[in-house]
């Protein structure tokens, strides 16, 4: 038998053993794969997607890239630490350093190409059903269907056989390192306890502190600046709460008697602060990528709503009709009787108002402003059921429709306010206060009482508008209609549902493409937790079998391993949702738009899916603890 | 105060295995038994049985009264926290938790108070001349102090039964009458009663009687006289006659 030989069989015959780090690789390879699926689609390669888009997820493909490197190094790590002792017997049988390094050297890229070549296969099967779920939640009709991704088999062959080539190199490399004393003590004892400082521990909150700091500080544009600092102090921040902040908590918690000798305690806290070095990194890992997760997903669904409810609440019209500056009458009435007609043509049952808008000089202001009667303002306002306003003979009320403003805009009410309005006798007269509306457009203007109209004066320029509120339960037939009044009075017709299906539209990809990313970073985030989980079983297996020959009641097992997996599963998950949340909230100053349903939706969502998670993931283990030690 | 009555063990594999059969046997409170027999002769067998680590197959075992093979699950773990103390071969320590931490774990889990848990550890620790190592942890300490440690674990909550598999397993002459004279000097102040599987004849002289397994069966059982030193050579003798000579025994173990 030729050594070769040997390592082939010692893969075969360790089975078990293997197994978990087969899966995790193949795993790592599957969702890199099933991503490279959608990066390579067709549908963006010919410039449906814009620029930036397409940038984003090559980025995110890298980010996926490194994630699968650090990841195949940590599940392969853990797989040689429980062989130490294997190698440390064959070398002391007199296998020679040169053989045992070519033997895990042969190993790992047999497991790899397994690992890849599976994980194209059930990447395949994976992308189709994201696909089919995707299809039947958003729209996106024949954009993204299913093709044979040939070049991204090339890509994902390649990039990872490459990967674990490196990594066989690289772990080769590591053995050799190892005394033959170690090897043989392996997995048991020697493993010191993790150090902490108490410096970097108060540096680690200090950063945190001023990260979120900024970040619930600034406003508006300042939010773009703050977002690289922030970045960097939140990001260093968890690094050190992990490795430096949690090891101290807990050490502390050691030390005091009364905590740590009390029940099951000890247990879970002597194991807490040994597993803390491993489990730091995977701490950090995790939660990086899930905020990551959770801010992407937040933005995107955050910015769709925030764009759909501008359109949809700006106006509360199905329809609005605007004439250019020099249009005649007869183009005008032309243009209304073909919108008209075309609602009938869909028969949809609409009723339609028009309302002059005139523009007045104000003395105050180097602007003209919209002054509007209040019989015609109720008039608009009682088809959309708003509040009818009714100004006093000599009183004029601001009316503004505040959502379509940015933020960095001075409002135009505040303007509105501080002037006053002349009437033609020379008096002058204060606006009596502010009213939201969205029964206009316009940015803001002044409704008055018929009479005082009247004494205004000319004005310096007229202008009118016609809109359309249809009953409701006809959005396909609007849509329908939208379109066909896009073509045949262009410019001058808002048509509102159909434009927000056509956002939707050119967004649905988008949205899905974030999602998906999204989706997995966090499946990885989990899957990186279960992996940590279950490399420790054997151990922990041994451990609680030990303890209860001495006498441990099942609840007390339960207790630990409960607690255990909620550390595990939750720490770095809840650090991730208030990086999450705090990321959200600087967005939403950013824009001036509420986004605390959204986010909380969307960490909401997450956080179930993770307490699922949890509940799935502890049946199991406790199962197999159980089994093992009663 | 422990009482075996027609206890058999059958292993039940590819080929049943009659391990133990019929095993009678009692132990008066405060008395001091050794078990011994040639390797594979059911030793183990008959302590994890007493242990409650392992179910008999027939027979019945009653300690004080209670017959622990008959308690629930939870039920058992407290009772063998609180009227079963064990010695394993191998220690049997935490490497994460320190000597002193490894010591009190049996009482935390019972929730005993901090006070009461330092005293009893500081008593149990300069009496088995421990007190020096109760901040290291498991892997810096040798043999014969782990062996201490883990008699100190076994004793501290002051058990009705001590239960030792080959206690002197890893220690050279000198560490094991150490350990030995601990074991009665405890079994001799607290009343203990003690059990202990051995493959040492200088360990089993320091008991009060000797029981000798062979084949799963109960082959003779030998009384200590007026010395210590009779009764070793009694030990060596019947050992002889069982087969094999003590130094063959003394080199196997479970
Ligand atoms: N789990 C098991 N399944 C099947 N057979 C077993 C099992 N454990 C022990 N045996 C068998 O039962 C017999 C008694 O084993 P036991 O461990 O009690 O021996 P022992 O007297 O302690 O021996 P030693 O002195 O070598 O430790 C042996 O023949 C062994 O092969
Ligand atoms: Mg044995």
């Amino acid at each position: 038998m030729t050594f070769r030989q040997f390592a082939f069989n010692n893969v075969l015959r360790n089975k078990r053993l293997y197994i978990a780090y087969f899966l995790s690789s193949m795993f790592t390879v599957m969702v890199f794969f099933t991503f490279a699926i959608f990066a390579f689609h067709p549908a963006f390669s010919d410039g449906a997607i814009n620029q930036n888009a397409l940038f984003g997820m090559l980025a995110a493909g890298g980010i996926i890239y490194v994630f699968s490197f650090f990841f195949v190094l940590y599940s392969m790590s853990a797989f040689l630490q429980s062989r130490k002792k294997e190698f440390g017997l064959l070398m002391m049988l007199g296998a020679t350093n040169k053989q045992i390094r070519l033997m895990v050297f042969l190993e790992n890229i047999l497991i790899g190409f397994f690992a890849t070549v599976g994980g194209i296969l059930t990447g395949l099967v994976f992308a189709k059903a994201i696909l089919l779920v995707a299809e039947n939640v958003l729209i996106i009709s024949e954009s993204l269907n299913f093709y044979f991704p040939t070049f991204a088999i090339v890509i994902t062959f390649i990039s990872f056989m490459f990967l674990f080539f490196c990594i066989s190199i690289f772990v080769s490399f590591i053995l050799r390192t190892n005394k033959l004393i170690d090897l043989i003590k392996g997995d048991k004892k020697s493993k010191g306890e993790p150090k902490s400082s108490r410096i970097l521990s108060v540096l680690a909150a200090l950063l945190l502190i001023a990260g979120y700091g900024t970040a619930l500080y600034v406003e508006g544009t300042q939010v773009v600046f703050a977002l690289i600092p922030v970045i960097v102090l939140v990001t260093l921040g968890t690094y050190l709460l992990f490795t430096q902040l949690s090891v101290y908590i807990i050490r502390r918690l050691k030390s005091n008697t009364s905590i740590f000798w009390k029940k099951t305690n000890m247990l879970l806290f002597s194991d807490l602060s040994f597993r803390m070095k491993d489990n730091a990194r995977t701490f950090f890992m995790v939660a990086i990528i899930s905020t990551v997760a959770f801010s992407a997903i937040g933005a995107l669904y955050g910015f769709q709503s925030y764009l759909d409810k501008q359109i949809k609440e700006s106006t509360p019209y199905n329809i609005e009709y605007m004439p250019w500056r020099d249009d005649t009458k007869e183009i005008i009435d032309q243009d209304i009787s073909k919108v008209n007609a075309i609602l009938e043509e869909e028969n949809i049952s609409a009723k339609m108002e028009s309302i002059e808008l005139n523009y007045f000089e104000m003395p105050e202001l180097d602007r003209e402003v919209l002054v509007v009667r209040a019989s015609d303002y109720n008039r608009l306002a009682a088809m959309v059921n708003e509040r009818l306003l009714h100004p006093m003979e000599n009183e004029a009320i601001v009316a503004e429709n505040s959502d379509t403003q940015l933020a960095m805009d001075s409002k135009a009410s505040e303007v509105l306010m501080a002037s006053s309005v002349e009437i033609g006798t020379g008096q002058e007269i204060k606006p009596s206060h502010v009213v939201n509306s969205f029964v206009l457009i316009n940015d803001g203007y002044y409704v008055v009482d018929d009479a005082f109209y009247e004494q205004l004066g000319t004005p310096v320029r007229e202008d009118m508008s016609a809109v359309w509120k249809a009953d409701e339960g006809q959005s396909e037939r609007l849509i329908k209609a939208g379109r066909k009044l896009n073509e045949q009075v262009e410019h001058r017709v808002y048509a509102i549902d159909y434009t927000v299906y056509e956002i939707n539209k050119a967004y649905g990809p988008i949205l899905f493409i974030g999602l998906f990313i999204g989706i997995v970073f966090f499946v990885s985030a989990g899957s990186f937790l279960y992996f940590r989980l279950f490399s420790d079983l054997d151990e922990e297996k041994r451990k609680f079998r030990s303890i209860a020959k001495i006498g441990l009641t099942q609840k007390e097992l339960k207790r630990v391993v409960n607690w255990q997996i909620i550390i595990l599963f939750f720490s770095p998950i809840v650090i991730a949702l208030i990086h999450g949340g705090i990321a959200l909230s600087a967005l939403s100053r950013m824009f001036d738009y509420n986004l605390a349903v959204e986010s909380s939706l969307v960490l909401g969502s997450f956080a179930v899916i993770q307490i699922i998670y949890f509940l799935v993931v502890r049946f199991f283990y406790v199962k197999q603890v159980k089994r093992m030690v009663f | 105060m422990l009482k075996l009555t027609k206890v058999s063990k059958i292993y039940e594999g590819k080929v049943a295995y009659r391990a133990l059969t019929d095993i009678d046997l009692e132990i008066e409170k405060g008395e001091f038994v050794a078990i011994m027999g040639p390797s594979g002769s059911g030793k183990t067998t008959l302590l994890n049985i007493v242990s409650t680590n392992d179910t008999p197959t027939t027979g019945e075992v009653t300690i004080e009264g209670e017959k622990p093979h008959k308690l629930k699950k939870n039920a058992l773990a407290k009772f063998r926290r609180n009227e079963l103390g064990f010695i394993f071969q191998d220690f049997n320590l935490m490497h994460t938790l320190t000597v002193e931490e490894n010591i009190v774990l049996p009482l935390t889990l019972d929730g005993t108070r901090v006070r009461e848990m330092k005293e009893k550890v500081h008593k149990i620790a300069k009496s088995l001349g421990i007190s020096t190592i109760m901040k290291k942890r498991t892997y810096e300490i040798s043999g014969g102090q782990a062996q201490r440690v883990a008699i100190a674990r076994a004793m501290i909550h002051d058990p009705k039964l001590l239960l030792a598999d080959e206690p002197t397993g890893n220690l050279d002459s000198k560490a094991s009458n150490d350990v030995m004279k601990m074991l009665v000097a405890i079994n001799e102040a607290e009343k203990t009663s003690l059990l202990m599987v051995t493959h040492d004849a200088q360990a089993a002289s320091y008991s009060d009687r000797v029981i000798f397994i062979r084949d799963g069966k109960l082959y003779s059982e030998i009384h200590r006289g007026e010395s210590r030193q009779a009764f070793f050579q009694k030990i060596i003798d019947m050992l002889s006659l069982m087969g094999g000579d003590g130094n063959d025994l003394s080199s196997v173990r479970v």
